[in-house]
């Protein structure tokens, strides 16, 4: 059975979807429901409507093109961890939770919860991605993923698409969680590298509100690596280490800080992203030129079948 | 489609609670009476234990569920209801373990078309024109009762209450990956928590059921290597 109750509307089209949004005004969007239905039950969100979004196979396309990859809003991250033409995405998705979550969860299922330790957002957030919407009354927008994140969705409106411009070179996201699966990572950091103007992307997750841009680290491997002759042995473990501290420092002074945990304090998180960054930029620089080598590895307190 | 009225509406949660047992339909009806989990279920009057309750939002209408290959109908169910409490408190489908509601535990594993989920993260109204599978659906020609039977000789069922979701996550992986290693093993069961077994049993009780498959279908020496069964 399908169809729409007062209360849950199940839209089976964009145009349908934003044209319900239009007329409630105020409804909770369900994707994926990895976060929603918990929230759901813990009573933390009572929503008096919901635009359930499954029936809606528009946002479940995904492409790849010249001005980069498109990946609609309702891809879940099993679809992107084997999708070949997107190799960073598709290491940072198999990083997510576990096979549940990753078959349920979605790519604008993770914008709109737009949890600031979303593997994700980390990522996307490198690989300056864009995020495309649509509302029925101002028709569709594109805006940069960090703006977004800091405005919200507005009112009405839907995201169908995210946008990320295509870069050549190795992209890497390393996590840091309690347990390596169905948990969010503590703190994550995501490299994505553009040897052709030697560009580095470098974001960083757990930290701030949004994940935060390490530009000063990535001024420092703009103008200190060669892509195209690539440093080794010392010369690449300075580079990795001092990158590492430029991103400390970053985290350091980023604001929005997350409230501190008794397991997590802001000291630890500073550090750890700094570590990871690290590891991240020798993991780039060990990557063999030519090859797209994507690498994202969860590091969990425990075995990978549980804590 | 209608929306019988609020949380504030008692009458509603009288129907859900009714509703319970009445609408089994799979031969249930002479046999003991469908265990509800939550003495006040999932309906109004509930929230004096800290769920939401008295108020717990719109109501979803009713809606029909496919739940292994038999058409339910649930009504007087709140919007805001997960498959999992669907399932357990208003169907009686109690293989589908409740552990921790936050898609973080496994306990709740069904397959949603097909495909492997928790319970618990699916709104139940939205699953309307899904296939639900939970253990009891498995075909029983298919791997599951190899499964089963696996578990039990290997000692990895204990005390239990992972067990139903270990089977149906364990069955849909090695439908689909029949050769898995042991590291794709232990990664597709990430999701799945067990607390008595410490899981090598497990593991080993899969690899047995491959073993078994590659011996059934003549190629016992086409292991990978380092794949030799624990």
């Amino acid at each position: 059975m399908t169809g729409t109750t007062a209360a849950l509307h199940r839209p089976g089209t964009v145009g349908e979807a934003t044209r319900v949004l239009a007329e409630l005004g105020d409804a909770d969007l369900l994707a994926g429901g990895t976060d929603l239905v918990p929230a759901l039950r813990a009573g933390t969100r009572r929503p008096r409507a919901i635009v359930a979004l499954r029936r809606v196979l528009e946002l479940r396309t995904r492409g790849v093109g010249a001005d980069g990859i498109v990946v609609g809003a309702g891809v879940t991250y099993a679809e992107l961890a084997g999708w070949a033409p997107a190799p960073g995405l598709a290491a940072t998705a198999r990083a997510v939770g576990s096979a549940q979550i990753r078959n349920a969860g979605t790519v604008g299922g993770a914008l709109g919860s737009a949890n600031p330790r979303g593997d994700l957002l980390t990522f996307l957030t490198a690989a300056d991605a864009q995020v495309l919407t649509c509302s029925a009354r101002r028709g569709p927008r594109t805006v940069p993923l960090p703006d977004f994140l800091l405005a919200g969705r507005r009112r009405g409106e839907l995201v169908t698409a995210v946008r990320i411009p295509p870069t050549h070179g190795p992209q890497v996201f390393l996590k840091i969680g309690g347990r390596q699966a169905a948990y969010p990572a503590l703190v994550s950091c995501a490299l994505v590298v553009d040897r052709a103007d030697g560009r580095v992307g470098c974001a960083f997750g757990g930290v701030a509100a949004t994940p935060p841009r390490a530009r000063a680290a990535e001024q420092f491997a703009l103008a200190e690596i060669d892509w195209s002759a690539v440093p080794t042995g010392a010369r690449a473990q300075a580079l990795a280490r001092r990158f590492g501290e430029l991103v400390t420092e970053a985290a350091r002074s980023a604001a929005a800080q997350l409230p501190e945990g008794p397991r997590d304090p802001a000291d630890y998180r500073w550090h750890a992203v700094g570590v990871l960054a690290a590891r991240a930029l020798a993991r780039c620089l060990a990557a063999p030129a030519g090859a797209e080598g994507p690498a994202a590895e969860g590091r969990g307190g425990g075995t990978v079948a549980g804590s | 489609m209608t929306v019988a009225g609020t949380g504030q509406d008692g009458t509603a949660g009288t129907v859900g609670t009714a509703g319970t047992v009445g609408t089994a339909g799979t031969g249930r009806a002479s046999g003991p009476v469908v265990r509800r989990v939550l003495a006040g279920g999932a309906g109004p009057g509930a929230g004096d234990d800290g769920y939401p309750g008295a108020d717990a939002g719109p109501l979803a209408g009713v809606y029909r569920l496919l739940v292994d290959g038999t058409l339910r109908t649930v009504d007087g169910a709140w919007l805001g209801e997960s498959l999992l409490t669907v399932l357990r408190e208003r169907l009686g489908v109690t293989s589908v373990k409740d552990g921790c509601e936050q898609g973080r535990c496994g306990s709740c594993s069904v397959l949603l078309d097909g495909k492997l989920v928790t319970a618990c993260t699916v709104l139940a109204a939205d699953a309307a024109d899904s296939r639900v599978t939970t253990l009891a659906g498995l075909p029983d020609d298919g791997l599951a009762p190899a499964v089963q039977a696996a578990f039990l000789r290997h000692g990895a069922v204990q005390c239990g209450f992972c067990s139903p979701g270990f089977v149906v996550a364990v069955t849909d992986l090695l439908g689909r990956r029949p050769d898995a290693d042991e590291h794709e093993v232990r990664e597709a069961l990430a999701g799945n928590i067990c607390r008595c077994t410490g899981y090598g049993r497990i593991v080993a009780a899969v690899r047995a059921v491959q073993e078994d498959l590659a011996g059934q279908a003549g190629r016992p020496g086409e292991a990978a290597p380092g794949e030799e069964a624990s």
